[in-house]
């Protein structure tokens, strides 16, 4: 009963934190017909700005966090700007460039702070005690900030102008410029809005587990597992998707070999991929 | 006609003459005096040609592949495991080796010709990772993370032969190479790689083009794993991961996967360059960035382009052959 209770917790944890970082995934993939490696690295950076702020400079680790996810954005736009637009449609060009991206900021982070794991200390601290289960509070602090999250990105999607231009010019990129929509900036702020919510996870993350250079690479690999899962340019299916994940993620360690999870994990993308390209929810990008 | 009238002859004789002269030129390296630790680097060289060109060769019917090392994994693990474990010979187990990978790319071959494009990157990325999560399940064989480490080498320890060995067996892969490419098979599989719809209803079966292209690639990044295995009589689970991949991938995109000369030399300089520059230490990942970064902006079509690139921004006459569009994965739809 326990340990259900924990993997459950840890369950919706982690599915909210991946549902985060896929959701600006696959934005800018259905935006920009991007793979966007480097999204890793940013979630990455987001950390270690919020780390380099509250413990470096000693600012409150509350607008540390603000500040990083306000830095981070604004770095989405020059990476839009700069790294993505000259290579659009050249997806080849477009992954080298990511790779470049991502070598400069892991590389970066570990000649100015070294390769050490680090951990950020908790926004949250304590423990809550409910009956006899006990939590941390970060974990449903994160959770929590999740979940406002992603309903406020669902909103943004649906409901507001520049959400319709975003899924507008998801389907059909030319159609949506003879509408008189920007294409561009749709563009830079569909990668900002993602950059800044791969800060706020990375930084979350960063206080349940640790954090190091290269904790960005296996984020990068689930959300493009949730992508997959859940199909190109469906917001419920990324909710659906990153529960999915997210609780295979937290059971299956626990109920066989962890090696053996990871691999039903991966055995389930290939199928999905090979037997409904589109996701159990998406349509097909290409 | 005598040899050597028409353009096309010429030309072929000139690249033939200049491959050959590179050859012997590395042939003769260990008798100048080469000294040990750049041969060290010049065999990890040949060997990452030789995956880099055989992605490349997979590339031209398609199938733009993140998970090469993967293939790679398969024959090192297949002959390193059975030469420590079952004494074989190394001369025995890394003919198996290669068979293992062959067979294995045709078999996962088949389903994978469901998807085509990014699809199909994306199933090769996530067969790249499986592999390396089997490789984690049966850590009883292979060590899981730390890895299997005394396979029996080749040659002892004497660095010269393994030089030649691996120069010989990048000499036959990249005519091999060549051959294919430059054959029916491989007009096929470009045929293929335009549009699968047109190669279908002139009566090319796509699928099996495409199985046979994956075998034969893999095949011979098989080859390139069995000779790394014997070589550094080491394999972990960083040896093979999705970083190495992506970097082969990487060697071939920076040299021009238009080219045939563009896996050669984008590997020879992405290894050598930063090799070079070994001195700075945790700033070498800036410079391996800075040449993409370059390449990237600078050279669209490669560092095998260059002279292409030249000639078209140098040309005199406007009846210089364009290029033609960027052929990759991304401008075919399923």
């Amino acid at each position: 009963m326990d340990t259900l209770i924990t993997c459950s917790v840890n369950g919706l944890v982690l599915s909210a934190i991946y549902i985060l970082v896929a959701l600006g995934f696959s934005l800018q993939l259905s935006i920009m017909g991007i793979f966007n490696f480097a999204h890793g690295a940013i979630y990455m950076v987001g950390a270690y700005v919020t780390y380099g702020l509250s413990v470096g400079l000693g600012l409150n680790p509350w607008v540390s966090l603000l500040l990083s996810v306000i830095l981070v954005g604004a770095f989405g736009l020059f990476v839009e700007r700069f790294c993505f637009r000259p290579f659009q449609s050249q997806i080849t060009r477009m992954i080298v460039m990511a790779i470049a991206l991502i070598l400069i900021l892991q590389t970066a982070v570990e000649v100015t702070l070294g390769g050490v794991t680090r951990a950020l200390p908790a926004f949250v601290p304590g423990i809550l005690r409910v009956g006899f289960i006990s939590v941390d509070a970060e974990r449903i602090f994160t959770f929590c900030i999740g979940a406002v999250l992603m309903a406020s990105m669902t909103y943004l999607i649906q409901k507001t102008k520049i959400g319709q231009q975003m899924l507008a010019v998801a389907q059909d990129a030319e159609g949506a410029a003879l509408q008189g929509i920007d294409t561009h900036r749709t563009a830079a702020t569909a990668t900002v809005i993602a950059c800044a919510t791969a800060a706020l996870s990375g930084s979350l993350m960063a206080t349940i587990f640790s954090m190091n250079p290269f904790m960005g690479d296996n984020i990068l690999l689930k959300a493009i597992q949730v992508t997959i899962l859940s199909g190109i340019g469906s917001i419920g299916g990324i909710l659906a998707g990153g529960l999915i994940m997210g609780l295979l993620n937290a059971f299956l360690p626990v109920l066989t070999e962890a090696s053996i999870g990871e691999l039903i994990t991966i055995l389930i993308v290939i199928l999905i991929l090979l037997i409904r390209p589109k996701g159990l929810f998406g349509y097909e990008l290409f | 006609m005598p040899i050597g009238s028409s353009p096309k002859q010429r030309k072929r004789i000139t690249s033939i003459v200049f491959y050959a002269t590179i050859i012997i030129f590395l042939a003769l390296l260990p008798q100048l005096g080469l000294p040990v630790y750049p041969m060290h680097t010049l065999i990890g060289v040949f060997i990452w040609i030789i995956v880099a060109s055989s992605l490349r060769l997979l590339d031209l019917s398609g199938q733009g592949s993140i998970g090469h090392a993967a293939f790679m994994a398969i024959g090192a693990y297949t002959s390193g495991i059975l030469a420590k474990f079952l004494g074989w010979s190394p001369w025995i187990t890394m003919p198996i080796g290669v068979l293992a990978t062959g067979v294995i790319a045709f078999l996962v071959a088949i389903p994978f010709t469901r998807v085509r494009g990014i699809y199909f990157t994306m199933v090769s990325l996530f067969f790249g990772i499986g592999v390396l999560a089997v490789n984690q399940v049966f850590s009883k064989f292979t060590g899981g993370y730390s890895g299997i480490g005394s396979i029996p080498m080749l040659f002892g320890y004497n660095k010269t032969p393994y030089y030649y060995f691996c120069l010989a067996l990048l000499v036959i892969c990249l005519s091999i190479i060549y051959r294919m490419e430059h054959s029916r098979i491989g007009l096929t599989w470009k045929a293929v790689a335009q549009s699968h719809a047109v190669a279908s209803s002139i009566g090319i079966n796509e699928a099996w083009q495409r199985i046979l292209c994956l075998g034969v690639s893999c095949c011979i990044a098989g080859i390139a794993g069995v000779a790394y295995a014997h070589y550094y009589s080491l394999l972990t689970q960083e040896t093979f991961s999705f970083n190495t991949s992506i970097n082969v991938f990487v060697y071939m995109t920076v040299g021009g996967p238009r080219y045939f000369a563009g896996p050669i030399l984008g590997t020879a300089a992405l290894i050598l360059i930063p090799e070079q520059l070994r001195s700075l230490r945790e700033y070498v990942p800036f410079i391996f960035a800075g040449i993409l970064l370059i390449v990237l902006f600078l050279m669209p079509q490669g560092l095998a382009g260059l002279p292409d690139q030249f000639r078209q921004r140098f040309a005199r006459s406007p009846k210089v052959k364009s290029l033609p569009a960027e052929e990759g994965v991304s401008k075919r739809a399923p």
